[in-house]
């Protein structure tokens, strides 16, 4: 399976582990990543307070860059896959805006038509590798482990526009943790904000918020939270310790995965081609059960 | 003179085919499920008096049963109307009970026996029946059928118990169905409601959790005849429940998943429901989230009054956004807003009751086919006119009363059924002279 791969810019720029561990996992899951000459910024669905245009411009330029190339565009984030698809939806009703697009789009020889395929990480490793395939790749199942998964709120809403998973009671991140032998657990809280989107407007409500998630994980006593999303990961591994000094509870210590680093650990991969080290919650201590990593 | 021609025996069809009888006009009153009594028999008290709903249904139900003027036909359809107000043919399909109705006496013994068990309709899931069952304890006529999609000797050639320990030798497995032909006067539906499934709003988690029920399975759980004996254990660790919330509006009043309508007894049966819990146990804590309390009819606000102000039912305006269990313990926790004070707040209780919307029986529209009378945009029967004939449809000799024709409490739906009653028996009468 081919994917025009699209990191985007949260992950290049700041979240390298993430893509470390994507790029390590994914073509021995028989995913092949193209990389996507001339793409950019997704598009950032904020920019629309500024000009609603050059947001869907720039989502759609990206869109048709993989149109060109003919194959689906694969996101890692959250983020990026609902700006995709809202302009996806917004030049489906907007022929004029669309025709705009398109006369500056052909600029550079690109055209949009809205035929890319838009393939998130639950959708390309759920749906498309699927369980058979992520279990022939285990070589250390992660037996014994309980952690809770992170959808995060961009793959789940808003519903009506078709979102990767279930708004109010999401499994494929549950499915992809149990295939690596590991075991989710379904806690209260599950499908809750991690409150990144406050962060310019109030630090400590967003600290509040992601403190609620954390102390459910550790109260549960779960070996730690997996997401998928590289802002709900910046604000629950990079913040703990500042959401631990917000909240004053200093014996917050959740474990925070990436999925892909999840999986690559039960796959045999070492923590330095996961991008692990990266990770600022503490991790060791699982990565020492896991051993050998 | 013709007889007159009763589909649904719930109350609305009980009352109506009784009213007929009773002033000379044969009925002929057809049940789709194997006895009457509809939801009614269902319920435990009815507001706003508190009394034993199958009390009050049960003697009707017998007199239906026992009078020369009314034959009821039992797990049976319509499948063809033709002709005009006055002289319809009508077919009627009888489905096979797999008993001799001449010969069963409903002793229970087969399926006392019977090694198939199935959730049983009558407790809304919550208990279990056999593959042969009566339908319950009061069910009329009190004759076991046979559910043949469950019964190992229909499923697997195999068994035969209930035949072998049957001391009437009732039991019939080549029974066929039978279409009964009938020339009928006029036409009454009584088709009444189903209950909204809420699995389609998933933050309640109806499903996933076990302690999250809807109104009509806590009817059945409080209820001395129910799988409990009225004992309120709550399905994820048989734990009393002393703290309980009713959420209303459920799949009701909403423009996204549900009906834009309200489902008009919700607020009543809850506030029974609520005293209820109550009477079993006044040291219990009961809590109804609510839209509105519409309490219009006879007695129904001193009914919320008296919830209230004696046994401290408390009422909180709010519809919770979403319901958290407990990993562990299986508790549940609501959020909500308080609109009364205008204040996020929370609260954890033991069980959770999903007053859930009135909807359409899902057969109205074959029925409405069947018939050939309009349905509304959800599919309840439309009225010929909502002010003036608001118990007739677009089919002259053609009558609808009770719940399917939207959702109505028991005072209305018997009502109703009077008015139904009257309307058919001019038509049998007009039809007589005619001749």
């Amino acid at each position: 399976m081919r994917v025009a791969f699209f990191p985007g810019c949260t992950a290049q720029a700041d979240q390298i582990g993430y893509e470390a561990s994507v790029r390590a996992v994914m073509p021995r899951l028989g995913v092949e990543l193209a990389e996507m000459e001339g793409a950019a910024c997704c598009g950032y669905p904020p920019y629309s307070s500024v000009s609603e245009a050059a947001w869907f411009y720039s989502s759609a330029r990206d869109m048709a860059i993989a149109e060109a190339m003919g194959l689906p565009l694969f996101t890692l984030c959250n983020g990026c896959h609902l700006s995709f698809t809202e302009t996806k939806h917004a030049l489906e009703k907007d022929a004029a805006l669309k025709a705009k697009i398109n006369a500056k789009l052909a600029s550079e020889g690109l055209h949009y038509e809205g035929k890319a395929e838009l393939l998130h990480v639950f959708e390309l490793l759920h749906d498309g590798v699927g369980k058979e395939r992520i279990a022939a790749a285990v070589t250390k199942p992660l037996t014994g482990f309980k952690f809770g998964a992170h959808p995060g709120c961009h793959s789940i809403r808003p519903s009506k526009l078709g979102r990767p998973d279930d708004s109010e009671n999401p499994r494929k991140l549950d499915d992809l943790i149990n295939w690596t032998g590991a075991q989710a657990v379904e806690y209260p809280g599950k499908i809750d904000c991690c409150g990144s989107s406050l962060a310019s407007a109030s630090g400590k409500t967003v600290m509040e918020i992601a403190g609620e998630k954390l102390k459910t994980i550790k109260g549960l006593a779960l070996d730690g939270l997996v997401t998928t999303c590289p802002f709900c990961f910046k604000v629950y591994d990079n913040r703990q310790r500042a959401i631990a000094t917000t909240i004053g509870d200093r014996t917050l210590e959740v474990p925070v995965f990436y999925y892909t680093q999840l999986l690559g650990l039960a796959m045999g991969l070492r923590q330095e081609q996961l991008g692990i080290e990266l990770n600022q919650s503490p991790v060791d201590p699982v990565l020492a059960r896991i051993g050998g990593a | 003179m013709k007889p007159v021609l009763v589909i649904g025996g719930g109350i609305a069809g009980i009352q109506a085919s009784l009213d007929l009888a009773d002033r000379g006009t044969k009925v002929h009153l057809v049940e789709r499920t194997p006895s009457i009594g509809g939801v009614m028999a269902q319920l435990d008290k009815t507001f706003p008096t508190m009394d034993c709903s199958i009390c009050i249904l049960a003697p009707k139900m017998i007199e239906c049963f026992r009078h020369p003027n009314i034959t009821i036909h039992t797990q049976s359809e319509v499948v063809g109307l033709e002709g005009g107000v006055g002289d319809f043919k009508v077919k009627v399909l009888e489905h096979p009970r797999s008993v001799d109705a001449k010969k069963c006496t409903g002793c229970g013994l087969c399926s006392e026996k019977c090694p198939v068990k199935r959730p049983s309709d009558f407790q809304a899931g919550l208990g279990q029946r056999k593959a042969i069952y009566l339908a319950f304890p009061q069910a009329v006529p009190l004759i076991a059928t046979i559910d043949r999609d469950a019964c190992l000797w229909f499923t697997k050639g195999v068994c035969k118990t209930c035949e072998k320990v049957c001391p009437a030798k009732a039991v019939d497995y080549e029974q066929k169905e039978n279409v009964v032909e009938l020339n009928v006067s006029s036409v009454i539906a009584a088709t009444g409601f189903e209950q909204y499934n809420p699995k389609g709003i998933g933050e309640y988690g109806y499903g996933r959790y076990k302690n999250v029920l809807t109104a009509l399975e806590f009817e059945r759980l409080v209820c001395a005849s129910g799988p409990t004996g009225g004992v309120l254990n709550r399905p994820s660790d048989g734990k009393v429940s002393h703290n309980i919330a009713f959420i209303q509006c459920v799949g009701s009043r909403t423009q996204t998943t549900g009906y834009p309508y309200c489902s008009a007894s919700c607020c009543m049966y809850a506030t029974k429901e609520a005293v209820l819990i109550k009477e079993h146990e006044p040291s219990s804590h009961v809590t109804i989230f609510y839209m509105d309390l519409r309490t219009f009819g006879k007695g129904f606000q001193g009914f919320v009054d008296r919830a209230q102000n004696h046994w401290g039912v408390k009422y909180v305006r709010g519809r919770p956004g979403e319901i958290r269990e407990d990993p562990t313990m299986k508790d549940l926790t609501i959020l909500y807003e308080n609109t009364d004070v205008g204040k996020v707040e929370k609260m954890t209780v033991d069980l959770v009751v999903l007053c859930t919307a009135a909807m359409p029986h899902r057969d109205n529209r074959k029925l409405g086919g069947v018939l050939g009378v309009k349905l509304d945009e959800f599919g309840f029967f439309e009225d010929k006119d909502m002010l003036t004939a608001p118990i007739e449809t677009s089919k002259p000799g053609v009558y609808v009363c009770g719940s399917c024709h939207g959702p109505r409490d028991i005072p209305e739906s018997v009502a109703e059924a009077s008015a139904t009653a009257a309307k058919a028996a001019e038509d049998a009468a007009r039809a007589e002279v005619k001749q």
